[in-house]
């Protein structure tokens, strides 16, 4: 916590911490906006003064895809599932979730959590 | 501001194009000049777009392009916004027009992709996505959509076939368009056997990967003196942005730059949609068009997949929806597209849509979106 998004983490420290560091970092307005985007400015309310934040990476799949054909990097873990989740505190973030074959193994309001991987992006399991 | 027109559009036949973007650019530019009576002389200015020049090794195509039409003096640049780049070269067209700093303009959209693979042309595709957030999480182009398709299911249920039902009317259009990609009907049955690629889209529910290449020429009423096609009086063309990350957005059933640019664009024309008689929306995939639909305020949200099933949106029907085929069927080179839904119009509007002729031609509407909705373009169209 704290610290001004001016002096706050870049997108390879993002990257950084979810890949060496198993944390999720986001930015979090006095307005409510909370996202992992990296930004300088909050996108809802235009307000700078952000505080640099680690979010729980805990919460519900509120949309999801089940990717077949991948870009390059997914390349190895067809099929498997895109998903928005909902955080417990506020905001949404993206990941995936591997080895789901068929959306109705991850139903919408289905809880995950972030499991640190060597594996690329932002990777959830089921609770 | 001036009074602004579309006095001249050509496209070539989407799908795959043996030549080079900048070719194909350059052929389908002086049949737009040519159609508009002009000559190349009479351009003021170029607005080309070319997302995927890295494709083929090659930026820097406006000046490329003026020299080709044998006019490297007049000034030109290059606009990029996904797949609404062109689109936005019309609205920079329009500015500089209305706004009296040019008196013809020149918009070029092209597009070459199909000597990529399927892998190669998904990773570009995905770029105009967020990387680092979006796509580095393991979201492609078709899984953004799709992921929007989830949870506007979720909160409007559809059954199944509604999705279907677009894809099939869009390619019985399409069967119609000398210039489409896919021109040929397809099946319920077709659609159902198709692949699924990114759930709830099977192979069928997503535009395809196309080249191709369209061409308009934007000018003052007062300067072209005697049009020699029926002009398109452009009523609105209005642009608006967006948060890129779809989850940081209010709600994931629909595009916050639709929404505005169709409120923004009906308040400049002075129009209602029940005023407008076609359109060409930005299907992508079949959930974008009902999205679209509700999204301009054509229907209340969650209405536009059962007028879908009635038949509203056919090409007889009450409201036609994407004469052409849509990026559906019609096909989708990324930067040709928003212009090619001009062309579009002015062939409905100049009687020159063949087979695919809707009925009433006296206002239209054409609708562009920037990736996921970063960006976003409607004009509104008159005829003159």
């Amino acid at each position: 916590m704290g610290g001004s998004a001016q002096g706050g983490h870049s997108i390879a420290d993002y990257v950084a911490g979810y890949t060496d560091l198993g944390r999720l970092r986001g930015f979090r307005c006095p307005c409510g906006f909370t996202t992992a985007t990296w930004v300088l400015a909050c996108p809802r309310c235009g307000g700078r003064n952000l505080a640099d934040v680690d979010l729980s990476g805990r919460g519900e799949v509120v949309a999801c895809s089940v990717q077949h054909v991948p870009s390059d990097e997914f390349l190895n873990e067809v099929p498997y599932a895109y998903v928005v989740v909902d955080l417990g505190e506020g905001g949404r973030i993206t990941g995936w979730v591997a080895g789901v074959a068929d959306p109705a193994d991850l139903p919408l309001g289905t809880r995950v959590h972030f499991h640190p991987s060597y594996k690329p992006g932002v990777q959830f399991v089921r609770d | 501001m001036r009074e602004t027109w579309i006095v001249g559009a050509a496209t070539n036949r989407f799908g795959r194009m043996a030549e080079s973007a900048r070719e194909a650019a350059a052929r389908v530019a002086l049949e737009a000049i040519d159609r508009a009576g002009l000559t190349p002389k009479d351009i003021d200015h170029t607005f080309v777009s070319n997302a995927f020049g890295m494709a083929e090794h090659q930026g820097h195509l406006g000046p490329l392009l003026n020299t080709a039409l044998g006019i490297p003096e007049v000034p030109s640049c290059t606009i990029e916004s996904a797949c609404s780049s062109s689109s936005a070269g019309l609205h920079e067209a329009f500015v500089h027009v209305a706004g009296g700093f040019a008196d013809a303009v020149l918009v070029v959209g092209a597009e070459k992709l199909s000597h990529l693979d399927t892998l190669t042309a998904t990773s570009y595709f995905a770029t105009g996505a967020d990387f680092p957030f979006e796509t580095r999480n393991g979201a492609t182009f078709p899984g953004l959509y799709a992921t929007l398709a989830s949870a506007y299911r979720n909160a409007f249920p559809l059954p199944p076939e509604t999705l279907a039902q677009v894809a099939i009317k869009n390619h019985a259009n399409a069967a119609l368009n000398p210039h489409a990609h896919f021109q040929k009907e397809i099946s319920l049955e077709t659609y159902l056997n198709s692949p699924i690629v990114a759930s709830p889209f099977r192979l069928y529910d997503c535009c395809p990967f196309s080249d191709g290449a369209s061409a308009i020429v934007v000018a003052a009423k007062e300067f072209v003196r005697r049009p020699t096609s029926t002009p398109l009086v452009v009523a609105a063309s209005v642009r608006t942005g967006s948060i890129v990350d779809m989850h940081d957005r209010p709600d994931l059933w629909g595009l916050p730059a639709s929404r505005r640019a169709g409120e923004l664009a009906f308040r400049a024309a002075g129009l209602t949609p029940k005023e407008i008689d076609f359109l060409e929306v930005h299907d992508c995939f079949t959930i974008a068009e009902l999205l679209a639909l509700e999204d301009l305020g054509f229907y209340p949200r969650g209405a536009a997949g059962a007028a879908t099933r009635d038949g509203e949106t056919a090409r007889k029907g009450r409201l036609p929806v994407n004469p052409s085929g849509g990026l559906k069927a019609k096909g989708h080179p990324v930067s040709a597209t928003g212009v090619a839904q001009v062309v579009e119009v002015f062939e409905q509007m100049n009687g020159t849509a063949g087979a695919r002729a809707v009925a009433r031609t006296e206002t239209a509407l054409t609708h562009n979106v920037g990736a996921t909705g970063g960006s976003c373009s409607v004009h509104i169209f008159r005829r003159g």
